[in-house]
């Protein structure tokens, strides 16, 4: 049977789940990833990154559903399929005994890397990775951020189309994190990159795409930009009033305009009040509220828009399950 | 196949880059030279005054079997001491450094991991057999005299008991990710086969029987006195390969769908 794939997804998972005994860690997960995206993962701890990682990887099969790479199916023909990857495992030791190009070498042969241009593959991706000063150095010796480089070096090697990456900054002190977050991004330009991660920044500096995992589902998958503007128009407003008497006269005032919910209110040191609350109307409160504000002789000493965050939305979609906006059409 | 022997190699220099693989070594040469030694001497010393050893002349002790024999018994208790020792990296460390998570994403089957791994482990135990045969230089020099049929049939028995051996003992080291537990379970999986030579010395019923015929040291015995039996053949490489078989199983349950 001729299946039909869409050329440029390089990652397709069909229905995918995968359960530990009665325990479902992935629960029928569909997803598509093209070439030249870098998509992040972002869940909470045990939420199945590294089982949807490790399932991508090939390292074992799910129970239920199926996984294409290039077309390939990852159960029918593992090896073919596995040529095209590169995974790098979370917090992965390597072999402390080996020496960092010793190690390379070894990889190379494993993935069929010609041995004319065998040489020249291995230093290429130890420049890319910045371990050409430690290439005679044993792994065991090094720090946590050249064995993490190690695992990217080796997770590069054959040049896979698709390079999986499980935390791949994590326990990295903030240089070696900014360096690590610049090379995946050089990465990302000719091959399709997923990495998982419970740092939300790390996920707006570098994917391209975010997917929302928790429980062994997809709650959410798109661009930042998409996921956080889907949430804006549940605007938030904050207002910040001087004076605790104005309490009634602002709480009154604000129930009268129409398109406001769910109002709460604060009580902030230096006697100020704080309301905040949604408004779900397309035009632009701010401006009116002040005005009423000034007419009341209610001193606003303070107005301002709530932007929302990845990690608002992260937060709301692990609260409530779900999320209003359906994703891209 | 090509995979295979690179991690062949990669297993077998393996031994060299910890040091575990030279202390074994050592070991296994200072002890199998204190066997050789000791089984040389008490064999001038019968030699020079057999009647006080209970036996009327010294036609009746043949000099191939009272030093290589006895030899190739010592060593096959030295192994079983030994081999929990080198297979107790192969796979568990693999699993504790994750290490083997790699491998199996690597455009590579199970068996050719499998394969590498055990053909790492016996080019090492090649290593350790292949010198022996420098005590029969040894024994000739000091003028000695044997057969080459026993001793070349001690040789292939020994190989072949410890073929066995590291199969076992690399099937425990594919179901822990912990060393210690691997080094101390294949002893116990090993010293329970030793055992099962002894019930028929106890009882005598159908059941000891069958014990005895599963128990490796049994069917060597055979080889180190000369007898050269295609049944013995048979069972170890049987051994070797049902032990193979059940490694392939124990890292393939990672896919089961459960």
């Amino acid at each position: 049977m001729v299946k039909e794939t869409n050329p440029s997804n390089v990652v397709r998972f069909e229905h995918v789940s995968k359960k530990y005994g009665s325990f479902r860690a992935l629960d029928d997960v569909s997803l598509e990833i093209d070439e030249g995206e870098i998509v992040g993962f972002l869940g909470p701890n045990g939420a199945g990154k590294t089982t949807a990682m490790r399932i991508l990887a090939g390292f074992f099969a799910p129970s239920g559903g199926k996984v294409w790479i290039r077309g390939i199916d990852l159960s029918k023909e593992p090896q073919k399929a596995k040529k095209s990857l590169g995974y790098l495992p979370e917090a992965v030791k390597l072999y402390p005994d080996m020496r960092v190009s010793e190690f390379l070498h070894y990889v190379a042969k494993l993935k069929d890397v010609p041995p004319a241009g065998r040489r020249a593959h291995v230093q290429e991706k130890m420049v890319l990775c910045g371990l050409t000063d430690v290439g005679h150095r044993l792994i065991g010796r090094l720090s946590k951020g050249y064995r993490q480089r190690v695992g990217i070096a080796q997770a590069l090697i054959g040049d896979p189309h698709v390079l999986i990456l499980d935390e791949p900054t994590s326990g990295l002190d903030p240089k070696q994190i900014a360096d690590i977050r610049g090379l995946i991004r050089t990465l990302g330009k000719d091959r399709a990159v997923i990495l998982s991660t419970h740092i939300l920044p790390e996920v707006s500096m570098v994917c391209s795409r975010v997917v929302m995992i928790n429980q062994g589902k997809v709650l959410a998958s798109g661009t930042v930009k998409e996921l956080e503007s889907c949430l804006k128009d549940r605007r938030e407003i904050s207002v910040r009033v001087k004076g605790k008497d104005h309490r009634q006269a602002a709480i009154k005032l604000l129930q009268g305009l129409p398109g406001i919910e769910a109002l709460r209110m604060k009580e902030e040191p230096g006697e100020e009040m704080r309301f905040v609350f949604e408004t779900t109307q397309d035009e632009d409160l701010r401006a009116r509220i002040t005005q009423l504000f000034v007419q009341q002789n209610i001193p606003l000493v303070e107005i301002q828009r709530v932007e929302l965050t990845l990690e608002d939305i992260f937060l709301h979609l692990l609260h409530e399950g779900r999320f209003a906006w359906k994703g891209p059409s | 196949m090509k995979k295979i022997c690179v991690i062949a190699q990669k297993e077998f220099a393996g031994y060299f880059h910890s040091w575990l693989g030279v202390l074994i070594g050592t070991l296994f040469f200072i002890l199998t030279g204190v066997f050789f030694m000791i089984l040389v001497l008490s064999y001038t010393k019968v030699s020079m005054n057999p009647q006080q050893f209970g036996l009327a002349s010294l036609s009746g002790v043949n000099q191939t079997q009272f030093v290589f024999g006895s030899f190739f018994t010592n060593c096959s208790i030295l192994v079983l001491f030994l081999v929990p020792l080198l297979t107790m990296r192969s796979f568990a460390e693999e699993r504790r450094q994750e290490t083997l998570e790699l491998l199996f994403t690597y455009p590579l089957s199970d068996f050719e991991i499998v394969a590498g791994k055990y053909a790492g482990l016996l080019g090492f135990f090649a290593l350790l057999v292949l010198p022996l045969f420098g005590y029969l230089a040894v024994f000739r020099w000091i003028g000695g005299e044997f057969d080459w049929g026993p001793v070349l049939s001690g040789f292939l028995g020994f190989w072949l008991l410890g073929l066995a051996y590291l199969a076992a003992g690399a099937f425990v080291s594919s179901l822990t990710r912990s060393p210690v537990v691997s080094a101390l379970g294949s002893l116990s999986v090993l010293l329970l086969f030793w055992v099962f030579d002894w019930v028929e010395n106890i009882s005598d019923g159908p059941w000891a029987h069958i014990f005895a015929a599963l128990s490796p040291l049994k069917h060597y015995r055979d080889f180190s006195v000369g007898i050269l039996d295609v049944q013995n053949v048979v069972y170890f490489v049987f051994f070797f390969l049902y032990f193979l078989f059940l490694t392939l199983a124990s890292i393939e349950t990672r896919n089961w769908k459960h």
